[in-house]
């Protein structure tokens, strides 16, 4: 019974030898020149610790969102692709429902101008909406 | 279940109630707007001094060109057409069902035609149920036949009235609400038809309501007519303690079992039908809540006939004789309906001599009448009752009619001492007026005397009766034939002493309000054929219709009304009959002289007596009385209570606890700061607490 | 027995309505050049008519659970999503009238709009706190959204941003207790559950447990101590979506309430109309003390406010409390009282909520002093604002009353005296503050007498409103029957 875990074991001393060996491949063979930017942990271009008060772009949040949501949509679509021969018809015309739902999704992403990361000053929605 | 006609039944009251929404929409979608701009008002308020006041300034202002018809917008002719028009479909309607239950054996005259499930709560179950029997139908027969004329006269009378419109939408919800008082078929929905009609009376006397005394006059009625609600209501409540229901089949039909379990003793019996009673005498105007009648005369004369002598008045004796199961279980609450009726009449008749108002002298000839009709109800006469009902209906509502023609006639003119030889300038009216005055003083012959001298012979011969309320009555009749013939003297015949530019324009009213008037004076001749007493070889048919009604609750009863009245000889009942007659024609004869021959006469009586004449002019001083006992003691000791108790204690508490109410909000909104962190706690706070408090509670257990 | 999904989609043709509609409006967003057109509110109203007439001629019968167990389909649930389509019917027609919401992109608040409505149709029917849990967050989230609609002024950002931070606490304590409900007893089926904690004593983590719900729930109804954000939601909202706020998502959080309360810890002994309690946990007594707390407080706040907005909301804080008297008595008649209530609360209260939308359109203004004169310059609105009023405050003839003897008489009927005397004070509390706004329509100067125009389509729904408000105080009975067939079909 015990023994079924060994497998666990393995990964564990494999996963830890691997990290080991990269780190200290990289010490080995990396020029070291620290500074205080690159010293920071990386948080996507943001400061990563301060006052909580700081302001960040809201846009960030927006890209997150849509990328959560097609994120779950290919997570929800591979095991149906899976089982999708065992299904049959049905299972077809009920992922092409939830795909379609998720597509006018994107038209209003689209439309709004959600994907685009850099928007003239114009295209805003604070400016829409305080027209 | 397949009833023919009488399915239709409903139809009935929806007609007029149809006429209410019809007419309603044309008064505030076309006819308010129209007034608003005429007025150049931009917004509600009245409708321009000077106009409203049909009776009073009538014609002064739009009188003397022409007739004074400006154009005729053509909704009012729209809603001269639909208001007339839903009554009369309604009196077609009840028509054809009180036929189709004609049609009926006499014991299954009762059809009850049940709309929706109304209320149910708890152990109380009131549908919304119409219910057709010889009483509702004779009920339903005069009120929208009676009805239906003074709607059709209205369209004359209310001719220059602006707010024409308005005045049929009350019209037809009065008809509405009347009909469902006398078609329920329990006390409950009688109930909404009796505060409905007491609406509509509230909203007619102040229709002219920028008149001071019109809208005094409306909340006196208002006010005198809560009282007597008051008493149904306690009633309402009592029946349903005693009798676990409010259906008038189901409480009557338990009469006989609850009186042998002893449940419905006389005094239960007693209190229930007094307080009834006390709801009568507010709606019918008797004694001692009487006193809003006359003055609810500042009404338009149409609604007065309509409302105030023909059918809303009468609605207290039709509560009585529907009752009348409960009644005859309590023979002091008879007594008492008895006593009030007959003293009631003769009381009031009194007054009538005196008052120089046409339209009061017939107001208070109407509350005399009405204590008739208690007279009835109270020695057992419930046939009696309503036969008068239905006959004082057709002269009464004839003589308001016509007194209104001749009000017309004259510009507003209400003052008889300012009237006199009219007859040659109204004859219709004068002629009709005529003869609803001898059908009233009870020449034989015509449908007053039938039913006056049916309710005079039981008043002697009914077990409940007595000699002594036979001759109260008698003289009351002679002193209405005396005031009645008054006055007609004084309006048609001798001199004019008419203002003569007035007189200028004295003229017969159009068809519209003669055609009524013929009708009813039609009526009022026959109407009384229907109950010609054996006595007299007929076959008193009315009697027989109602017998069904009557008759069980008779035998069931103690009342021997109809047994009694075999033992008197038939010269006895024909002696009494001649006397009575013997007693108007003096009462006639007596005006005749007084105000035909010695014209300057009854001055002098005046100043022979003058503290007599004096009291009764002022009506026996009974209204400054109910001012100076009632109303200002109510008054002072309010105002004591006031400074006594509500300033110091009442307004203490109040005051005290608004105050706490106050601090206590003005503490708990601090609570609410604003900052969202706050609130966050709070929740937190507030579940931590609950967590307590349910553990607190589970440990004490 | 559980329905599969396939079985089930014929029971859930109104969600479906609703999801068609919000992705039409959507297509109609991105295809249409004006954001503004009111074609959006017009497809709206389509959307949820036919979601009304789909729940309404959809087969009850017993109840069924569909999906798997997932959600309900009973007399119980079809009335809550009838109740709250309704509500939303009234609301769209509301705002396709409001000034606050012109110039505004029309399809998205409708979107946001409906997408709550699908949610209060999962809360009403959700029999599994997976589906209950995204319920109320489908409810939550275009809640939000919609209070914060007003991009821009300061009041609706904020109402926004507490909304969020407040619902976020509160869905997580509950989350929290259902977390700790599975754990207990190991199924996600409220009725599994149900069935497990009867045959167990009542231990500490069952009753942080319950609480915890609660936590979630009295939030959803705003019943104090957790309805801190109403006020100031309902302030910053437009108008016309505070009105929803006030009846809709309300409405849906006594559905759920009941349901899972009446379902885990309670069970129907049959043919009495009686319940008694399954698990230790005396929930009801803890909820007859939020009761009495959640209408005072709102009561004594009311009495203070200047807004009326403000004072409506605290009102309607008050109008929990009332309706949560029928919720602890263990009776079905006190579930019916609380139905019948929320069908009578719906009009008088929207009708509210209407009449201050014309106002502040005409005056910009929300204060009582708005208000003055009102009698004079919008004869009809006045009239129909007081009978609303009088309605709220329990006056017979008005239909509150009837609701109101709905409820007194089952409290007094079940021997809660103390709550009934609670509440009777209460209601004299209220007709203080109501008439307070009577008071300054019809005996106050105006500032400005000019008359205010009620355009005629806003007549119409005055009417139609008011109709209900005043034909419901004399005849009752077809909605006390309706709500008492939806009672019995609740056990499932």
């Amino acid at each position: 019974m015990l023994v079924e875990y060994a497998t666990v074991l393995v990964f564990i001393v494999l996963g830890a030898v691997t990290v080991a060996l990269m780190l200290g491949l990289q010490r080995w063979f990396a020029p070291s020149a620290p500074s205080a930017v690159k010293l920071s942990t990386y948080e996507c271009g943001e400061v990563p610790y301060g006052s909580s008060w700081v302001q960040f772009n809201i846009r960030f949040y927006v890209v997150a969102l849509i990328f959560i949501i097609f994120d779950v949509e290919v997570a929800l679509l591979y095991p149906w692709a899976v089982v999708f021969q065992r299904l049959g018809f049905l299972a077809f015309i009920e992922a092409f429902i939830f795909i379609v739902i998720l597509l006018a999704g994107l038209a209003y992403l689209w439309k709004e101008g959600d994907l685009e990361w850099v928007r003239t000053l114009q295209d805003t929605p604070a400016k829409k909406g305080a027209k | 279940m397949v009833n023919g006609i009488l399915d239709y039944l409903w139809l009935v009251p929806a007609l007029p109630l149809l006429g209410v929404v019809l007419n309603g929409a044309i008064a505030l979608l076309v006819e308010r707007p129209f007034l608003l701009k005429e007025a150049g008002l931009p917004l509600a308020g009245g409708h321009g001094a000077g106009h409203g006041s049909h009776d009073d300034a009538h014609g002064a202002s739009s009188h003397g060109s022409a007739h004074g018809h400006h154009e005729t917008p053509a909704y009012r002719k729209l809603v001269a057409f639909i208001a007339p028009g839903v009554v009369g479909a309604a009196f077609v309607v009840a028509l054809l069902c009180v036929l189709s239950l004609a049609s009926r054996p006499a014991d299954g005259r009762t059809f009850v035609q049940i709309l929706f499930p109304w209320i149910q709560a708890g152990s109380l179950l009131v549908p919304a149920a119409l219910q057709l029997d010889p009483l509702s139908s004779v009920m339903a027969l005069v009120v929208t036949g009676v009805g239906f004329l003074i709607h059709v006269y209205s369209v004359g009378y209310m001719s220059h009235e602006r707010a024409f419109a308005r005045y049929f939408v009350f019209l037809n919800l009065f008809m509405f609400a009347m009909l469902i008082l006398v078609l329920a078929n329990n006390y409950l929905l009688m109930f909404v038809g009796w505060e409905g009609v007491g609406l509509c009376s509230y909203l007619l006397i102040g229709f002219w309501y920028e008149k001071q005394s019109a809208s005094d006059a409306g909340k006196k009625a208002f006010v005198a007519n809560r009282i007597g609600d008051f008493g149904v209501l306690l009633a309402m409540f009592l029946v349903f303690w005693t009798f676990g229901s409010l259906t008038y089949t189901e409480v009557f039909a338990k009469v006989p079992l609850l009186r042998e379990s002893g449940v419905l003793t006389t005094g239960l019996a007693t209190v229930i039908t007094l307080l009834l009673f006390l709801g009568a005498t507010g709606k019918s105007a008797q004694i001692p809540l009487y006193v809003w009648l006359p003055d609810a005369m500042e009404g338009p004369t149409p609604v007065s006939a309509l409302i105030h002598a023909a059918t809303m008045v009468t609605a207290g004796v039709y509560m009585v004789a529907r009752s009348s199961a409960l009644f005859l279980l309590a023979p002091d609450t008879m007594m008492v309906v008895a006593v009030i009726g007959a003293v009631t009449a003769i009381f009031s008749a009194t007054i009538g001599i005196c008052q120089t108002d046409i339209k009061r002298v017939l107001a208070y000839s109407t509350v005399s009448q009405l204590g008739y009709m208690f007279l009835a109800c109270g020695v057992g006469a419930f046939t009696a009752a309503i036969f008068h009902l239905m006959t004082h209906a057709f002269f009464k509502a004839l003589l308001f009619l016509g007194s209104g023609s001749v009000i017309h006639a004259l510009s507003g003119e209400q003052d008889m001492q300012k009237m006199g030889g009219l007859k040659k300038y109204v004859p219709v009216t004068f002629a009709t007026m005529f003869v609803a005055t001898l059908a009233i003083a009870g020449i034989p012959g015509l449908s007053g005397f039938f039913s006056k001298d049916e309710i005079l012979w039981q008043a002697f011969s009914s077990s409940h009766g007595s000699p002594f309320l036979w001759g109260i009555a008698a003289l009351a009749a002679g002193i209405t034939a005396f005031y009645m013939f008054r006055l007609v003297f004084l309006t048609f015949f001798g001199k004019s002493r008419m203002d003569p530019e007035v007189e200028k324009h004295a003229h017969e009213s159009p068809w519209t309000m003669t055609v009524p008037l013929m009708i009813l004076a039609v009526l009022s001749v026959a109407g009384g054929w229907i109950g010609i007493p054996a006595v007299l070889g007929g076959s008193n048919l009315f009697e027989h219709w109602l017998a069904p009604v009557f008759h069980p609750v008779a035998a069931a009863g103690a009342a021997h009304g109809a047994e009694a009245a075999v033992h008197h000889p038939a010269a006895l009942e024909i002696g009494l009959m001649a006397l009575s007659v013997a007693i108007a024609l003096c009462g006639i004869g007596l005006a005749y002289f007084l105000y035909r021959v010695r014209t300057g006469k009854p001055a002098e009586i005046a100043k022979q007596w003058p503290t007599l004449y004096d009291v009764v002019y002022h009506k026996y001083y009974i209204d400054e009385f109910y001012e100076w006992a009632v109303i200002r003691r109510i008054v002072t000791i309010s105002i004591g209570l006031w400074e006594m108790f509500d300033a110091l204690f009442i307004d203490g508490i109040v005051n005290g606890a608004a105050d706490l109410v106050r601090a206590a909000g003005d503490r708990v909104r601090r609570l609410q700061g604003g900052v969202v962190g706050g609130y966050a706690f709070s929740l937190l706070a507030g579940a931590v607490l609950l967590v307590g408090y349910i553990l607190y509670r589970s440990v004490v257990q | 027995m559980f329905l599969g999904n396939l079985a089930s989609l014929r029971y859930f043709l109104p969600e479906f309505a609703v999801t068609a509609t919000i992705l039409l409006l959507v297509v109609l967003h991105v295809v249409t050049k004006s954001p503004r057109s009111t074609a959006s509110g017009f497809l709206s109203l389509l959307g949820v008519g036919a979601a009304i007439f789909l729940a309404g001629v959809a087969p009850a019968g017993a109840g069924r659970s569909i999906f798997e167990g997932m959600v309900a389909h009973d007399g119980f649930a079809v009335f809550f999503k009838v109740l709250t389509a309704l509500a939303t019917l009234v609301v769209i027609f509301m705002s396709m009238d409001s000034r606050d919401l012109a110039g505004r992109s029309q399809a998205e608040y409708y979107i946001f709009l409906l997408s709550t409505l699908l949610g209060m149709f999962l809360l009403s029917s959700a029999t599994d706190i997976v589906m209950l849990y995204l319920a109320l967050e489908l409810v939550s989230i275009p809640s939000y959204l919609l209070a914060g609609y007003l991009k821009g002024q300061e009041r609706s950002t904020e109402a926004a941003m507490k909304y969020v931070v407040y619902g976020a606490t509160a869905s997580g304590v509950m989350i929290y207790g259902f977390s700790i409900l599975f754990g207990l007893t190991g199924s996600t089926q409220v009725a599994e559950i149900g069935r497990s904690l009867a045959a167990g004593k009542a231990t500490l983590p069952m009753l942080l447990a319950s609480v915890m719900v609660a936590v979630g729930f009295g939030y959803k109804i705003a019943a104090v101590p957790f309805h801190m954000w109403s006020p100031d939601v309902y302030e910053g909202a437009p108008t016309p979506a505070t009105a929803f706020f006030s009846v809709g998502p309300k409405a849906a959080g006594f559905a759920v309430l009941v349901r899972f309360y009446y379902t885990v810890f309670a069970a129907a002994d049959p043919g009495t109309g009686l319940w008694r309690l399954t698990s230790a946990v005396d929930w009801p007594f803890l909820f007859a003390a939020l009761s009495a707390l959640t209408m005072t407080v709102g009561n004594l706040v009311a009495v203070k406010q200047s807004n009326v907005k403000r004072l409506l909301a605290y009102s309607s804080i008050a109008h929990a409390g009332y309706m949560l008297m029928g919720f602890v008595l263990l009776s079905s008649a006190g579930i019916e009282a609380i139905l019948f209530y929320l069908v009578v609360y719906l009009f008088m209260n929207l009708g509210a909520f209407y009449v201050v939308v014309l106002v502040s359109n005409a005056t910009r203004g929300e204060e009582i002093s708005d208000f003055t004169g009102l009698g004079s310059r919008a004869p009809f609105a006045a009239v129909a604002l007081s009978i609303f009023l009088f309605a709220l405050t329990g006056i017979p003839p008005f239909s509150g009353f009837i609701g109101k003897v709905y409820l007194f008489a089952e409290v007094i009927h079940r021997g809660v005296y103390w709550l009934a005397v609670v509440a009777a004070l209460n209601s004299v509390v209220s007709l203080y503050y109501y008439t307070r706004i009577v008071r300054a329509m019809f005996f106050e100067e105006p500032k400005d007498a000019s008359a205010i125009p009620v355009p005629a389509v806003s007549g119409a729904l005055l009417v139609l409103l008011v109709a209900p408000t005043l034909i419901l105080g004399v005849y009752w009975e077809p909605v006390a029957r309706i709500a008492a067939d939806s009672v019995r079909m609740l056990a499932f």
